[in-house]
């Protein structure tokens, strides 16, 4: 008798915890619903992604070119700027595979970075997601396994729509925390800093 | 044994894993793996292909499991890469140093590497070599059965050899090696090799290779000369050409030949690639070589990181280097393969 009642409270603590469990899974599942819809790419007119925006900025527009050149030149892009004040950035992303204990990368996205200015605002778009898949070579290390990118909005098909559509979410979200960065770097608030800071020996006489 | 190094080797991830928490100057511990599983059947029923790892007949078969581990702090970095099964075991490495001989230390690649500058790194340690079009681990190569001139060539080249970068165009290798697929040289360092890569165009690569020495109990130097190219010529088709020459001194022999690689993807999903081979054993006092022309169909159907590798295989020799049905010598054999290879 005793043990049939343990059993019962058994069953009913499982039971709460099987509650907890799946109001647990939901909210998860929620919250990644809405992180996907806020760090997706949207689809431009040509049906290419695109991570695009228009900031509100009174800064000259000659200074945030410079500002803009300077951050494509630390984020190691190739900067082409055209005669008509656009200005054009080539880069690349790295997109690795991670799970539990096992990461590696898995790829790089190539994608062209725009931007230009307006008076009183400036707006700059990330397009032309290319995929280059990496491939161990014999050494050990992850390599580009082609020269010709597959573009981001190639139907990859029902075998490796999984591994594609994460593939483009890592875009979509990396290009945002990217767009984050830029939009920091020019803003009117952002203050100068000197490019090394000098070491100062801590100074334990006068306290 | 076995079980105890996976453990150990489990504990050692952990630990790493943790210190790259705490480092920021590092990269994260990179592992990556692939395994592989095949079946094959000659037609003449019995095995005939002698080319390297997929050699049982009418049988489904083990290839290896394989796990490789880089890491980067700074400008230093490691890589550690294990092979457990008989492709990676009896099929590619040398045994260790056990009184029976049988024994395997499972080393695929394990070396250090130093950026010096940009331009400038050195590496030493025991690695995959660097003659030929391919490789051990099953992920690197479009077809499943291996081509005569990578089963006659060298599997492993450990020592040292420094890496210059002049242009995203050319770089040079050059290095002091042990003889081919050794742990340790009884002989001393006796080879020299060298690489240098060219990208004429993009999309083009191709690999200039020499490997040159005296192994020991050989009759004279032997040296390699080979030729790795390819070129990505769209999305979807890609060629690739690999040529050597191997002669070893004093009538010691040696081998020569070419393999010719076309490739084409119809669909992001499935590719199919033909494989052509002329492969021909030099002569030896009192052995009259002999040659062999090989064709390979595969295909490669993928599905995330799991590829299915149906493939044919016709093979014709100058002399009756084969067997048919009833044992007798014959120049042809054909074989069918299936294999599966995951990578993670």
């Amino acid at each position: 008798m005793l043990f049939k009642w343990s059993i019962i409270l058994t069953i009913h603590r499982f039971r709460w915890a099987g509650v907890l469990l799946v109001l647990l899974i939901t909210s998860f599942k929620l919250k990644s619903q809405s992180l996907k819809t806020e760090q997706g790419l949207q689809k431009d007119e040509q049906g290419k992604y695109i991570h695009y925006e228009v900031v509100e900025n009174r800064a000259p527009g000659d200074s945030l070119m410079n500002r803009a050149v300077t951050f494509f030149s630390l984020k190691k892009l190739d900067v082409k700027q055209s005669v008509d004040g656009l200005l054009k950035g080539t880069g690349k992303l790295i997109i690795s595979k991670t799970a539990f204990v096992l990461t590696h990368p898995s790829g790089e996205i190539r994608y062209n970075w725009l931007f230009e200015t307006k008076k009183g605002k400036y707006r700059f778009w990330l397009t032309d997601f290319l995929f280059i898949p990496y491939q161990r070579d014999r050494y050990g290390n992850f390599v580009p396994s082609t020269t010709r990118g597959i573009a981001l909005e190639t139907n990859p098909g029902k075998l490796n729509s999984g591994e594609w559509s994460s593939c483009v979410n890592e875009t979509g979200r990396q290009s945002a925390a990217l767009a984050a960065e830029f939009k920091e770097y020019l803003s009117a608030s952002q203050k100068a800093k000197p490019f090394h800071e000098p070491d100062r020996p801590v100074s334990t006489r006068s306290w | 044994m076995k079980i105890k190094s996976f453990f150990t080797l489990s504990a050692l991830t952990m630990s790493a894993a943790t210190y790259a928490q705490e480092t920021t100057s590092s990269t994260p511990l990179q592992i990556s793996g692939a395994a592989d599983v095949y079946y094959k059947y000659d037609f003449s029923g019995k095995p005939n292909i002698g080319t390297s790892f997929a050699n049982d007949q009418n049988s489904v078969s083990i290839g290896m499991i394989d796990l490789a581990l880089k890491k980067t702090t700074g400008k230093a970095s490691f890589v550690g890469e294990l092979s457990f099964g008989p492709r990676g075991q009896s099929g590619s490495l040398p045994t260790g140093e056990a009184l029976n001989g049988d024994n395997s230390f499972h080393i695929q690649n394990l070396y250090m590497s130093y950026a010096f500058t940009g331009k400038l790194s050195v590496t030493a340690g025991y690695m995959s070599t660097f003659i030929g079009y391919e490789v051990i681990v099953p992920t690197g190569n479009f077809n499943y059965s291996t081509s005569y001139l990578f089963t006659n060539g060298p599997f492993q080249n450990a020592g040292i050899r420094a890496n210059y970068v002049f242009s995203p165009k050319i770089a040079l290798m050059v290095g002091l090696f042990n003889d081919w697929n050794v742990y340790k040289d009884v002989n001393g360092v006796t080879h020299f090799g060298a690489q240098l890569t060219l990208v004429p165009v993009d999309g083009w690569t191709a690999y200039l290779n020499v490997l040159s020495g005296r192994a020991a109990g050989a009759v004279g130097t032997g040296s390699i000369y080979d030729l790795t190219t390819f070129y990505q010529l769209s999305n979807k088709i890609k060629i690739g050409l690999n040529a050597a020459d191997y002669t070893v001194a004093n009538h010691g022999g040696g081998h020569s030949g070419a393999a010719l690689y076309l490739q084409n993807s119809f669909t992001p999903n499935f590719a199919l690639g033909l494989r052509g081979e002329y492969f021909k054993i030099k002569d030896v006092p009192d052995l009259k070589g002999s040659s062999v022309t090989s064709v390979t169909l595969s295909g490669n159907l993928k599905a995330g990181g799991l590829t299915f590798i149906p493939e044919v295989r016709f093979d014709n020799g100058s002399t009756a280097r084969f067997v048919d049905h009833n044992l007798d010598p014959t120049k042809n054999a054909s074989q069918f393969s299936l294999a599966a290879v995951y990578a993670f």
